[in-house]
């Protein structure tokens, strides 16, 4: 096992593009994760666009035929799920990870490269669906059947069938990856850190494989009872034959809820990293925040059903009590982030801005779903775009933004270059304005009855203010994308000279050089908590064990 | 790029420096961990589609639409008989794997050669006994029995098929000298796929046949 | 711990204090006032939603005070301890404490288990059924189309409506102050009944017969005076999904008496037989898999046609062949023909034009097609 005698850093990266799509560098395919999600993320945008203009005004403006509207918002989601949050997090975690516990490289570096390249794969056959007839998969995100069963009116072409062998496939990825993840975790972490030295974006990550683990097999048993049934004459959720249509959600949710916090605990690991490094101060709570992780991790398998509160189907006082319980350990994670934040010494560089974003905007979408935790409330509330308001608010206000504090973080470690901090700025105080000028009025609109899914509504329904709102703020998000797209490009070009740690970072990536070389350290630093390059920078200041 | 980064407060502040010097292995391998792992996300697989079946199952309790189906299936038949082999090779693959431990590699094997048959026949059995069910009307799609039925047992042929592939791997290798008791990993991991194939059988076998 | 040493009221403890303020004043008054009126849901109209409305205020209330009081730390710490140029002091390194930690654990859960508690409470009003409904109604919703069956003490149908919107002559009438009982089926795909003002919806899934119950509340309607409530079906059905509104009329229980009569009236009468064909020519139209064979048919003007239509879905999947002008009009609208069955529909004399002939039930693109005249 080679960790020592490195090239020097500076020619590790002048490679040719052959270099780069046969890598099994946990770096590069780091990277790589994050353009191909970057990518998917612009295309989900797309498709968010086309909603928004359709729906800026009542009547069918953009499409002439509301099948394509289906389409749009189910290919939307899919990508923004699949093809971009998930593989983003774990991309961002692929880079982050092996360098923060001081190790060379993953553990199974060519099982690496092949998550990764299921990725665009599997991302090209689900748009592949629009080549086709009858178009792209329209059943929704959660294409419940019997819609998404083969016959004339419910989903008759190829294009359900893609969507499925797709998921199945990025399904597969993420799989790999969370076995990846854990055997790293576990067996490769540098002499000297414990579990519980370990940085939080770590631990996050280990809490997300193991969801990720858990979880994710379910939903390929749903996948494929649903493609059994549409292509072998399979009877899973067809009635009339004995076939139950709930058992899908059921199953559906069982990985889809668990998921949901895949999406977002690395996010919250992220901003758990930032907080600490732009405050200088330890983050407050060490234990409690992982042991808050892994409680939400364990409670998460048992609110499924929370989607489901209007079949009829399900016993609601569980699953309601369940939902409202999984407030409390979030909770602490959100106290734990302002107590770092108080009495600290706070600076305002990008990657701080997008993680106090997360903070504000993800209280919202936290605080929002437990309105659904409380069934009667729900059954005013389910399907309409108060559900949407309050995914966006923790998908995008959460998720989103600790993507971005992610990127601007770690972007000078990965190209040695300093994004610019002006255009940083403008970035987000664009991104968050738009934010909320489409996704807060959504509150509204469910509120007034504004059912989700559907591509048009009468003009006296009252709806047409704050869609025309909702509207201008999506296209705002996407303005603010462009000045982000311009920083990298400059930036890798011009950009400011990073050097190994140009924000004094805590953990151990911020030790080696900027890039790093291809197995990442030839020596480390001596772990002694779980803030290594601050003990070596400041001595152990007052180092109190983290209290639980 | 310079030089000048975290490192140089590193060695101003004098704190101590390690050599990093590789990982020393501690506990499992990690192909076997990995396996392991593997193996979880396969049990949960399974577990959606074993809460497909009892859901089923249990939507249907007094229904024709379930009880005629499932009379078909005799527990006294050629199925025994798969069951009996497919149990046997646990056995034998366990053997294999003892032996390489010891440094038996003739042991090793044979008794892998033993296992790789004794899939391939579960297999062709398993496939015979499909023909018998098609021949008596039973098929994925005649109805919810059928289709759990065939999804159940298919996934799990497809399992053993798998594994059938990963023996025939680890017999190559056995045979051009790869193994030696210190270097095994390969073989512990699939031989622990193995036995959660052969598990997962066994659950198959008591659901379907005995506890109707 | 020891702090760092204290300065006097910084500038931005100021900015902070007024951010506090204004946050505190503004939500209140955000709450109470007209858009604030936009973070509530609408007038409850039946008992079961005023319950829902109560707890939705409580609900809100303390997701209010949550928000203020955490997103104003947030904003407070983000203010206060900004770092200033050239401070390279440490400011105390706090790990944790305690106490603390257990007050903001403990705090959340007596919450979010009060809340449980009343949401359970209300649960238990709001998803009762109880044995004896004074009015029971058997809602089918069918792609993309509701139908409501009225049916007596027994069960036993007496009257269908398969009219669902007032605008078009029909709705679900109830009569105020009175139990109702809906059962809920669906022959396709699931559904959802939804009616806003009701603050309920509930899914109508094949194979899983739902049911809900409701009382409006007797001040919504007098004699003549009904109240029109829109519903919409809740759950993506497919390519009409939008499509698929409807209406619940509240009526005094005068006025329900008279109307069901009529609608009793009406589904007993006798279909009109089918007038016979005119001078004009007669056309043929099939209809399979929920499309029709043909997307273009041509009539001469001036003249009175027929179309000789052959449904051959299965039961239960309804058709017909609607007409309208180019402005989007219905002008013929026969009776629907069940799958299975044949009909001959018979239209008046059309002036030139361009026309769509379209299925009622199924407004898709593969039941529509375009009408010449010439
Ligand atoms: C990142 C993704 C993410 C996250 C983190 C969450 C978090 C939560 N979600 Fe959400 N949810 C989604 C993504 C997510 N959700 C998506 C995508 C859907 C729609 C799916 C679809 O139908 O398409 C959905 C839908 C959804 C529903 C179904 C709504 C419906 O269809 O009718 C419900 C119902 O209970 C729900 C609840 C919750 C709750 C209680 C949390 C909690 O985890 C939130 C906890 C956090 C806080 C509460 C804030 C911080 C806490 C405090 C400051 C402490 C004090 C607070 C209290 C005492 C309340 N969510
Ligand atoms: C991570 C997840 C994620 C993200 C980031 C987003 C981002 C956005 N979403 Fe999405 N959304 C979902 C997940 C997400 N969404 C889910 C799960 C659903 C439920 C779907 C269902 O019901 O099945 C949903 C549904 C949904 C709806 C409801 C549709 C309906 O029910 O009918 C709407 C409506 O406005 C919407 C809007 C938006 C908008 C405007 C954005 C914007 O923030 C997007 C901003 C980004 C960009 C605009 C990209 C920048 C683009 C460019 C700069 C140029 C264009 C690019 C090219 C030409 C390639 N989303
Ligand atoms: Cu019926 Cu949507
Ligand atoms: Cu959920």
């Amino acid at each position: 096992m080679a960790t020592h005698a490195l090239a020097p850093a500076t020619t590790a990266y002048r490679t040719g593009l052959y270099e780069w799509l046969t890598t099994t560098d946990h770096k590069k395919i780091g990277i790589m994760y994050v353009i191909n999600s970057f990518l998917f993320f612009l295309i989900g945008g797309f498709f968010a666009l086309g909603v928004r203009a359709e729906l800026a005004q009542p009547g069918l403006q953009i499409f002439s035929d509301e099948h394509v509207y289906n389409e749009f918002f189910s290919i939307h989601a899919t990508v923004m799920i699949f093809l971009f949050i998930i593989p983003m997090l774990a991309g961002l975690g692929n880079y982050a990870v092996p360098l923060m516990i001081g190790a060379p490289d993953m553990a199974f570096p060519r099982v690496n490269a092949l998550s990764f390249w299921m990725l665009p794969l599997g991302g090209l056959l689900l748009l592949s669906g629009f080549l086709t007839q009858g178009g792209a998969a329209a059943a929704g995100w959660t294409s419940y059947p019997p819609l998404s069963e083969v016959g004339p009116t419910k989903s008759p072409g190829p294009g359900q069938d893609l969507w499925i062998v797709a998921l199945t496939l990025i399904g597969t990825s993420s799989i790999l990856g969370g076995i990846n993840f854990l055997v790293t975790i576990f067996k490769m972490r540098a002499p000297g850190m414990t579990l519980f030295r370990m940085p939080i974006m770590v631990w996050t990550i280990l809490v997300t494989s193991v969801l990720v683990v858990m979880a994710t097999p379910v939903l390929t048993s749903a996948l494929v009872m649903l493609f059994i049934d549409r292509n072998y004459g399979g009877h899973f959720f067809d009635p009339s034959f004995g076939g139950n249509a709930v058992l899908y959600q059921n199953v559906f949710w069982f990985y889809s809820h668990p998921a949901v916090y895949v999406m977002v605990l690395p996010a919250m690991g992220i901003v758990s990293e930032v907080l600490p490094v732009f405050t200088r101060k330890p983050l407050f709570g060490y234990k409690a925040f992982i042991f808050a992780t892994a409680g939400i991790g364990a409670l998460g398998f048992s609110v499924w059903a929370h989607h489901m509160f209007t079949t009829g189907a399900v016993f609601l006082p569980f699953f309601s009590l369940m939902t409202f319980l999984i407030a409390v350990p979030t909770g602490v994670k959100m106290f734990n982030w302002v107590a770092t934040m108080w009495r600290g010494k706070i600076s305002f560089s990008t990657p701080m801005l997008f993680a106090v974003g997360f903070l504000a905007m993800f209280l919202i979408g936290g605080i929002n779903g437990a309105f659904s935790a409380a069934v009667p409330v729900d059954f005013a509330l389910h399907d309409t775009y108060f559900v949407v308001a309050h995914l966006h608010y923790v998908l995008f206000g959460g998720s989103v933004f600790g993507v971005f504090a992610g990127i601007y973080y770690w972007f000078p470690k990965m190209t040695g270059r300093l994004l610019d901090e002006t255009l940083g700025k403008v970035h987000f105080v664009i991104m968050i304005i738009g934010f909320n000028l489409t996704f807060f009025p959504m509150h509204m609109l469910g509120l007034q009855g504004m059912p989700r899914r559907i591509a048009d509504y009468a003009s006296n329904a009252g709806w047409n203010d704050w869609n025309l709102v909702a509207s201008i703020g999506g296209f705002i998000i996407a303005a603010s994308i462009l000045p982000f797209i311009w920083n990298v490009f400059i930036s890798l070009r011009n950009g400011k000279i990073a050097g190994d740690d140009p924000w004094e970072g805590n953990t151990l990536e911020w030790a080696t050089s900027s890039p790093p070389p291809p197995y990442n350290f030839d020596r480390l630093p001596e772990i002694r908590s779980e803030r290594p390059l601050f003990d070596v920078r400041h001595g152990r200041l007052d180092h109190g064990d983290a209290t639980a | 790029m310079t030089a000048e980064g975290a490192l140089q407060p590193i060695d101003a502040t004098g704190a101590p420096i390690v050599v990093q010097e590789g990982h020393v292995a501690r506990g499992i391998s990690n192909p076997i961990l990995g396996m392991l792992l593997f193996i979880t996300s396969e049990v949960m697989f399974f577990s959606g589609l074993f809460a497909a079946y009892f859901s089923t199952r249990a939507h249907n309790a007094d229904s024709d639409v379930w009880t005629k189906p499932q009379q078909l299936l005799n527990p006294l038949s050629l199925i025994l008989v798969a069951t009996i082999l497919l149990i046997t090779s646990s056995f034998t693959c366990q053997f294999a794997v003892w032996a390489i431990r010891r440094g038996d590699r003739r042991g090793f094997i044979r008794n892998i050669a033993f296992t790789f048959v004794l899939g391939i026949v579960f297999l062709l059995l398993q496939g015979y006994d499909y023909t018998l069910l098609f021949g008596e009307g039973m098929t994925l799609g005649s109805g919810v029995f059928g289709t759990t039925y065939f999804t159940l047992t298919g996934f799990h042929g497809a399992h053993v098929f798998g594994g059938v592939l990963m023996l025939g791997v680890i017999l190559y290798r056995g045979m051009s000298g790869q193994f030696s008791s210190k270097h095994h990993d390969a073989v512990e991991a699939v031989s622990l796929y193995w036995h959660f194939v052969d598990v997962v059988w066994i659950i198959l076998f008591s659901v379907l046949y005995l506890l109707s | 711990m020891s702090s760092s040493p204290r300065r006097r009221i910084a500038p931005e403890a100021v900015i902070a204090a007024v951010v506090v303020i204004l946050l505190v004043v503004l939500v209140p008054l955000v709450v109470y006032s007209k858009i604030g009126e936009s973070l509530f849901p609408p007038d409850a109209v039946t008992k079961q939603a005023q319950d829902v409305r109560s707890l939705y205020n409580i609900v809100f209330a303390i997701a209010v005070a949550i928000f203020v009081a955490v997103e104003g730390l947030i904003v407070w710490s983000v203010i206060r301890y900004r770092r200033k140029p050239g401070d390279d002091e440490l400011p105390a390194q706090t790990h944790g404490n305690t106490l603390i930690e257990i007050i903001w654990t403990a705090i959340p859960t007596v919450i979010v288990l009060f809340l449980f508690g009343l949401s359970f409470n209300t649960l238990a009003t709001v998803d009762a059924v109880g044995n004896n409904p004074d009015i029971r109604i058997h809602a089918v919703a069918q792609q993309f189309q509701w139908t409501f069956e009225y049916l007596d003490q027994n069960g036993n149908k007496v009257a269908t409506q398969t009219i669902p919107t007032a605008a078009e002559g029909g709705g679900m009438a109830v009569p105020v102050g009175k139990n109702v009982l809906v059962t809920l089926d669906s022959p396709d795909v699931i559904h959802a009944f939804y009616v806003p003002r009701f603050l309920f919806k509930r899914d109508v899934i094949p194979g899983q017969t739902n049911r809900f119950q409701f009382t409006i509340d007797p001040s919504e309607a007098t004699d003549g005076h009904p109240e029109i409530l829109s519903g919409q079906c809740a759950e993506l059905c497919g390519t009409g999904h939008r499509t698929m509104l409807f209406n619940v009329i509240a009526m005094s229980q005068n006025d329900y008496d008279a109307w069901l009569q009529a609608l009793i009236t009406k589904s007993n009468a006798t279909p009109p037989p089918a007038p016979s064909v005119g001078a004009g020519a007669t056309l043929n139209v099939t209809a399979q898999n929920i499309a029709f064979d043909t997307k273009s048919l041509t009539v001469a003007a001036g003249q009175p046609f027929a179309i000789d239509f052959v449904n051959k879905d299965p039961a239960g999947v309804d058709h017909n062949i609607q007409i309208r002008d180019a402005s989007g009009n219905v002008i013929a609208d026969p009776p629907l023909t069940d799958g299975g069955q044949s009909a001959t529909y018979t239209y008046q004399a059309l002036p030139p034009g361009t026309y769509t002939f379209i299925c009622k039930v199924h407004p898709i693109a593969a039941m529509t097609g375009t009408l010449t005249v010439h």
